[in-house]
């Protein structure tokens, strides 16, 4: 009788103090955090830098795993649906994630309010390159040429309706008469491939995706697509100075989980993440690569990706007419 | 002569006491990541890269890559003695390797593998030292309809595996394409055949469909039968005798020439090369129905096909910087996570570094094969264990398997209803091979396909323009017009001569 009191005081005991334990031990096991494209494109390495300097402060690993496809609404769709324990997080592109909801064809399962905003990590601005051989020196050789032979020249995106694909539709708005025969590609390899290869002509992309590309030459960045100069690409003229200060565009990628997560694992995770991305080491891996990093944490990350999403809206219908 | 230099000082560099560890270490981790089912090398891979940010970039890079060709090593030891796929490259080992296993010569098999491997694994390194850059350029050439063409090209082979009726080949194919028709759609985004069911927005997955139609399948068949007499495999049948030599030797320069050039060409993946040198085999051969049995060439063509596509799809990535696959494009990442970033750039700033890294090529092939040739034989005396163990074992390793690549039942479920498939295919004699192929072709034909289509805004003579892709388009239908004429069958050419 005494023995089996005693197991039950512990029993309760251990019970009792579970809970405690529980919340203090967060994480107890390795996290997976999705990057919703394939490997080896910008999101993706971006992601693994800072997943290895982060996976030490907190004490397990970080595994990335690719989910791409479908422009990323593949690896959304299965965030969407994890559990909100902090085990499963991910990475949300930004306004990649708002198209996808907005455009009714893609039958997304999810929308602005299925995620938990943790936080951003990089603001990618676009660029048009093409190949180091092409007759395309400047920006107004393409667009000289968009209008000269509407709906010729193919110019590729990483995804349908991307921060590229809208990319090359505010360009078409400011420069009127021009065309491009759009292809729409799956990440960022395959349009280094394909341009490379000579079946694309203009490729739409960000500067993290072709800095050290440039570098060595294979690739000609025309233009960066902000209001100034990327300092990766000193070189490359604004679309702002070149005479198209309305086609500002980038890709910001940033960490969520899935709805309804703990505010406690969330603040856990944005410290954590905050503490890695001003880490030396972090600071010097994206600079070699070329991604500019951009921290948002709490209510200014929630505030812009609400601020996106109303954008994305009129750029969705944009699309739309131009698909027809 | 530079290239020599360069290349003495990478050996230089990368037999050096620690990186030779490096590599070995690889080459066992690898061969364990392709052992395990689920576990694909990419994830294996990714899991292990944190190990080696305390190393330094060269050893970090040598152990990477010898996880990736040791990987593709490993998935053949179960494709023989279980007839379970590792992974999507060994899928057609199963077909002849498991029928020579079950004969009692699953250490023949296994030791043709390892030489197979190793020979076309050497000639892809050095074929990659002589003519990489030149004729990465030129792979560069293929775009979307050249893919398409391709694709297209190894389904019409497939009438190569269509057995005794070619109509149930094409039939299996087809069904193949349409189970690869399952999912979110790969350019617009909606949801296809998924019936509500968010586990199949991704598709239907191919780890536990191939393990439940080759795995369960085989145990279901096998379940029906009376109790079997226990394999004896002999030491002394563990190298090939002269005879398969001579049989084999053909198949293994034919299949380094197809592993190597398909290597070059980002994007083909693993298993075309394996599955075009088996077809090529069969074709070739004067026996041809042996193809099935347990014909050597079937597995010594393949594997060699698959270790030298391993080692060639690294020139895309050295020499252009473009990952041929998602196991390279974890590398690259592993690459650049180490503050390396692979192509023209880094030959040039750090020669020293890639001609290390290609040494390692080297010496990891010679490991490979040092380190599984003596164990060949302990894996083979896991045939001479009781069968009704061996499927008992081999069903849990498959739910293990499933389990692991999303740890979702739903793929244990998925796997086991593929076997009830695989079983019912077996009893009414339709083969399985057609339909893997369809599954993996279906994706990329079908994106090629629309992609090339966005390319010449809906024009369809981009695919008779171009001229890698019209030639292709031509062979494949010169090979289903003549397998059409060959397998008419002998009633109704008795019939027409009256």
């Amino acid at each position: 009788m005494r023995k089996l009191a005693v197991s039950i005081v512990l029993g309760v005991a251990a019970l009792a103090t579970a809970p405690v334990m529980a919340q203090k031990a967060f994480p107890e096991r390795p996290i997976q955090l999705m990057v919703a494209y394939p490997a080896g494109g910008s999101t993706d390495i971006g992601a693994r830098i800072l997943a290895g300097i982060a996976e030490k402060a907190i004490g397990q690993p970080i595994v990335v795993i690719n989910k791409g496809g479908a422009g990323g609404q593949v690896g959304w769709t299965e965030m969407s649906r994890q559990k909100p324990d902090g085990y499963y997080i991910g990475f949300i592109n930004l306004p990649a994630l708002n198209t996808v909801i907005t455009d009714k064809n893609r039958q997304a399962i999810f929308d602005t309010k299925s995620f938990t905003p943790i936080i951003n990590q990089v603001l990618d601005p676009g660029a048009v390159w093409v190949k180091a051989d092409s007759p395309y020196k400047t920006l107004k050789d393409v667009i000289d040429a968009a209008k000269a032979k509407p709906n010729t020249l193919r110019g590729a995106t990483t995804g349908i309706l991307s921060d590229d694909h809208l990319a090359i539709l505010m360009l078409e708005e400011a420069a009127p008469g021009a065309k491009f025969r759009l292809v729409h590609l799956v990440g960022g390899a395959a349009m280094l491939k394909e341009t490379l290869g000579g079946n694309i002509d203009i490729a739409f992309d960000n500067v993290g995706s072709i800095v050290t590309q440039v570098k060595s030459g294979q690739v000609r960045a025309l233009a960066v697509m902000d209001v100034e100069r990327s300092k990766f690409l000193p070189d490359v003229p604004s679309t702002k100075e070149l005479g198209y200060p309305t086609v500002i565009s980038s890709s910001t990628r940033g960490i969520a989980g899935p709805k309804g997560m703990d505010p406690k694992v969330v603040k856990k995770l944005a410290d954590t993440f905050k503490a890695a991305m001003a880490d030396p080491e972090h600071v010097k891996k994206m600079s070699d690569v070329g991604l500019a990093v951009k921290v948002m944490t709490g209510d200014e990350y929630t505030k812009y990706y609400e601020d996106l999403h109303k954008k994305a809206i009129k750029y969705t219908e944009w699309a739309k007419k131009e698909q027809k | 002569m530079e290239t020599l230099n360069f290349l003495l000082s990478g050996f230089a560099a990368a037999a050096t006491p620690a990186n030779l560890a490096f590599a070995l270490i690889g080459c066992i981790l690898g061969t364990l990541i392709g052992v395990l089912p689920g576990l694909g090398p990419a994830a294996g891979t990714a899991i292990l890269i944190p190990l080696t940010f305390k190393l330094d970039p060269t050893g970090a890079i040598i152990m990477l890559s010898a996880i990736y060709y040791g990987a593709m090593y490993g998935g053949t030891i179960t494709s023989v003695l279980l007839n379970v796929p590792g992974e999507a490259a060994s899928v057609i080992t199963c077909i002849d390797g498991f029928q020579m296993a079950k004969q009692g010569r699953g250490g023949t098999a296994l030791g043709i593998a390892a030489i197979g491997s190793f020979i076309g694994g050497i000639f892809a390194t050095v074929a990659l030292v002589v003519v990489a850059t030149p004729l990465s350029t030129l792979a560069l050439r293929f775009g979307p309809p050249e893919f398409f063409a391709l694709m297209l090209f190894g389904l019409s082979l497939v009438t190569g595996l269509a057995g005794r009726s070619l109509v149930a080949g094409v039939l299996m194919t087809v069904v193949g394409l349409l189970i690869a028709m399952v999912g979110i759609d790969p350019v617009v985004g909606a949801p296809r055949f998924t019936f509500g069911i968010p586990e199949l927005y991704d598709g239907v997955g191919f780890i536990p469909v191939v393990m439940g139609l080759f795995g369960i399948g085989e145990i279901l068949i096998t379940a029906e039968k009376p109790y079997k007499e226990v394999i004896k495999t002999s030491f002394a049948h563990l190298l090939p005798s002269a005879a398969e030599w001579r049989r084999s030797a053909g198949a293994i320069v034919r299949g380094t020439g197809i592993g190597f050039f398909l290597g070059l060409i980002p994007g083909v993946g693993a298993i075309i090369p394996t599955f075009m040198s088996y077809i090529t085999e069969k074709r070739l051969s004067k026996t041809p129905e042996q193809f099935g049995t347990g014909a050597i060439e079937g597995v010594a063509g393949p594997e060699t096909a698959n270790n030298a596509y391993a080692n060639a799809a690294m020139v895309p990535l050295l020499t252009l910087g473009i990952p041929s696959s998602p196991t390279i494009a974890v590398l690259m990442g592993a690459f650049i996570v180490n503050g390396l970033t692979p192509g023209p750039f880094l030959f040039q700033e750090r020669p020293e570094l890639v001609w290390a890294i290609i040494a390692s090529f080297f010496i990891g092939n010679v490991l490979l094969l040092i380190l599984n040739l003596p164990l060949v034989g302990l894996w083979a005396k896991i045939l001479e264990i009781p069968w009704q163990y061996v499927c008992g074992g081999t069903l849990l390793f498959c739910i293990l398997g499933a389990y692991s690549i999303n740890q979702s039942v739903f793929d244990i479920w998925l796997m086991l209803i593929f076997g009830i498939i695989g079983y019912l295919l077996r009893k009414l004699d339709f083969p399985i091979a057609p339909a893997i192929l369809g599954l993996i072709l279906g994706p990329q034909l079908e994106k090629s396909l629309r992609t090339s289509l966005e390319m010449s805004a809906g024009d369809f003579t981009i695919f008779l323009t171009r001229p890698i892709t019209a030639v292709l388009l031509l062979l494949s239908v010169t090979v289903l017009v003549v397998s059409a004429l060959h397998l008419t069958p002998p009633q109704l050419r008795e019939a027409s001569e009256d």
